[in-house]
């Protein structure tokens, strides 16, 4: 044990500062030097994968997608747990199994209430 | 392990029907309700929460004082069994208020999300393991960000929702921070385990910094300054029952949390704040935070206009009494500062059901609104001056004697010479400014007259008016009787 336990923690911390400024410092003199600025028309076009690009990339997009993140929650938490759950099923108790049946019955009503709220439907 | 579910279910029958109630709620208004008026909805969605409430308050009293539960990750003491009853009368005073007066939309969700919030306390109030009190106040937390932002046609709900869920968010994270560190030092999530290893090892600087961490979550959480600040927001911007819930069983349940944590699990962190032998632990933290909230909360109120915003730094001033209650438990017990918070929370739900009532009959927010409120509606400006008494400390008003207990113990926790004895001392002068921004209030709404052309009567609605009596009713019976929450704790 160490007199000062704490003092690779300072080590830490001026790597982790050090590390990211002189990747930058490199990258800025690297660009003054060798890689002057030379914009064009096709450089500043919206990038396409290769094909001409059609438009503005500053367009107006719906964001109802949050819905159906969220819904998406329901089925994401709900394979989560009942993975292991399957997984240990034959040695567990009749407690657990209610257990179960009770947290996928919450999930369920929570996709039943978006459902007849017509949340599921795209306007 | 093998979880005991009988024994889980036994102990936790009072949560599993609040869930339950939520899921009817939800389930009546997608089904029957989808064809009936919004008032209409509003009172069934309230009634059915309010059943499920009630159940659970008799079911959770039934099961009574049994100790620890699964081992220990829960702890059903007199303390947790009271915390959780007060939170669920709380939530049901809360329902009575929104019934009368809530023009919001979506009525089941609303109702749903104070039961999944009630859950949230009413967990936190028994929790004795990190993780499972960690999750039981994010429970709680995130039920009342959303109650916070309910309220979709006023920006200012948004705004409050955003803050507190910002601020709420980083608190967490500290919390969450505190917590890892506390793993890391003892090896263990379990509040008796943590407390032994702690006994064995000693203080080190992480444990200062794991202190810390969870000290700024629990400044949060109580509202105590220097993490105030969201505080006034949100009790302006939020709809007015659930600024209620946040400003009442939020807190209670919180300081509960708190307590249970920091005695009998960080007990060996306390340092010692006597001045001949001071040693650093969370006291001093808790007293610096104490003073803090004290001064900016009694100070703050003075320059209010808004009668939300004074109940905000009001409730900042009462924080910081409340953390004189937390660190005098050492000695004293919870039962001053369960019963000082307990009596708080009815207060303060009672005087923003005032002002929810008020503002569903269109008087502003203002205090200078008040005028004439003894003439417009002798029911509400009764209960105001019960209500805002009890926050002021007068006897025999229940507020009087939860500051007295709470004084009293901090007195005999240090000596008169001690910082807990001189923080009692500044609480009690305090007392003084306190009296005059709420005897500001008073005589708005007892003594001007009506302002020109606002002099109509305001009607209450029923339900509303039975929440507000029954919670002026228990002040002043908790005052004159106050051994009847009290004895719980013998």
């Amino acid at each position: 044990m160490s007199e000062h336990p704490y003092a690779f923690l300072a080590l830490f911390l001026a790597v982790a500062l050090a590390f990211p400024l002189v990747l930058l410092a490199v990258s800025q003199l690297w660009f003054r030097f060798f890689q002057p600025p030379k914009p064009s028309a096709s450089k500043n076009d919206v990038y396409e994968c290769g094909v001409a690009s059609t438009g503005d990339s500053w367009i107006q997009f719906k964001p109802h997608y949050y819905l159906y993140a969220i819904l998406f929650l329901i089925f994401d938490v709900e394979i989560l747990f009942l993975l292991p759950f399957a997984v240990a099923f034959t040695g567990l108790p009749t407690g657990a199994l209610v257990t179960m049946l009770v947290f996928v019955l919450l999930l369920a009503e929570g996709l039943v209430w978006a459902w007849r709220r017509g949340h599921l439907e795209w306007r | 392990m093998t979880t005991n579910y009988p024994e889980l279910f036994c102990a936790f029958a009072g949560e599993a029907s609040l869930v339950l109630g939520m899921l009817v709620v939800l389930g009546y208004d997608l089904t029957v309700g989808r064809k009936r008026s919004p008032t209409e909805r509003w009172q069934a969605s309230c009634i059915l929460g309010g059943a499920a409430l009630f159940s659970a308050l008799v079911v959770g009293l039934r099961v009574g004082v049994v100790g620890p539960v699964l081992g220990g990750e829960f702890m059903l003491d007199a303390l947790g069994v009271g915390t959780r009853a007060a939170v669920l009368v709380l939530a049901g005073l809360t329902l009575m208020l929104t019934a009368g007066t809530a023009r919001l939309r979506n009525p089941a969700e609303f109702v749903a999300i104070v039961l999944l919030a009630a859950t949230g306390f009413s967990l936190m109030a028994v929790a004795q393991q990190l993780l499972v009190a960690f999750l039981a106040l994010e429970l709680a937390s995130l039920s009342l960000y959303v109650l916070a932002g309910f309220d979709k046609t006023r920006p200012e709900s948004a705004e409050a929702a955003l803050k507190y869920f910002l601020f709420g968010g980083m608190s967490a994270a500290f919390l969450l921070f505190g917590f890892s560190l506390l793993y890391g030092l003892t090896g263990s999530i379990d509040t008796s385990a943590i407390a032994a290893a702690l006994a064995a090892q000693g203080s080190s600087p992480l444990l200062s910094v794991a202190l810390v961490m969870v000290l700024v979550a629990f400044g949060f959480k109580a509202a105590a300054a220097p993490f105030h600040l969201w505080a006034p927001d949100v009790y302006q911007g939020a709809p007015a029952t659930s600024a209620a819930l946040i400003a009442s069983a939020s807190k209670l349940a919180g300081l509960t949390f708190f307590v249970r944590l920091l005695w009998p699990g960080l007990g060996y962190a306390t340092g010692d704040v006597a001045l001949r032998h001071f040693s650093p632990g969370w006291l001093a933290v808790v007293a610096l935070l104490s003073a803090a909230s004290l001064l900016v909360g009694n100070f703050g109120a003075l320059a209010q206009s808004n009668l939300r915003r004074l109940l905000a730094y009001s409730a900042i001033a009462h924080a910081g009494a409340l953390l004189l209650g937390v660190m005098a438990a050492g000695t004293a017990g919870p039962a001053p500062l369960y019963f000082y918070a307990a009596t708080y929370g009815l207060a303060t739900v009672g005087a923003f059901g005032v002002v929810a009532v008020l503002e569903a009959a269109g008087v502003g927010p203002q205090i200078a609104d008040l005028a004439g409120l003894y003439r417009r509606s002798p029911l509400l400006a009764g209960c105001l001056f019960i209500f805002i008494l009890s926050l002021a400390g007068i006897p025999p008003l229940a507020g009087f004697f939860g500051k007295f207990a709470v004084f009293a113990a901090a007195l005999n926790f240090g000596g008169l010479a001690s910082v807990t004895g001189w923080l009692a001392f500044a609480a009690i002068f305090l007392s003084a400014v306190a009296l005059y921004y709420y005897l500001r209030v008073l005589k708005q709404a007892l003594v001007a007259p009506p302002a020109p052309g606002a002099d109509g009567r305001i009607a209450v609605p029923g339900a509303a008016a039975l929440a507000l009596l029954l919670a002026a009713l228990l002040l002043v019976v908790l005052g004159v009787f106050p051994s009847l929450l009290l004895q719980i704790f013998s």
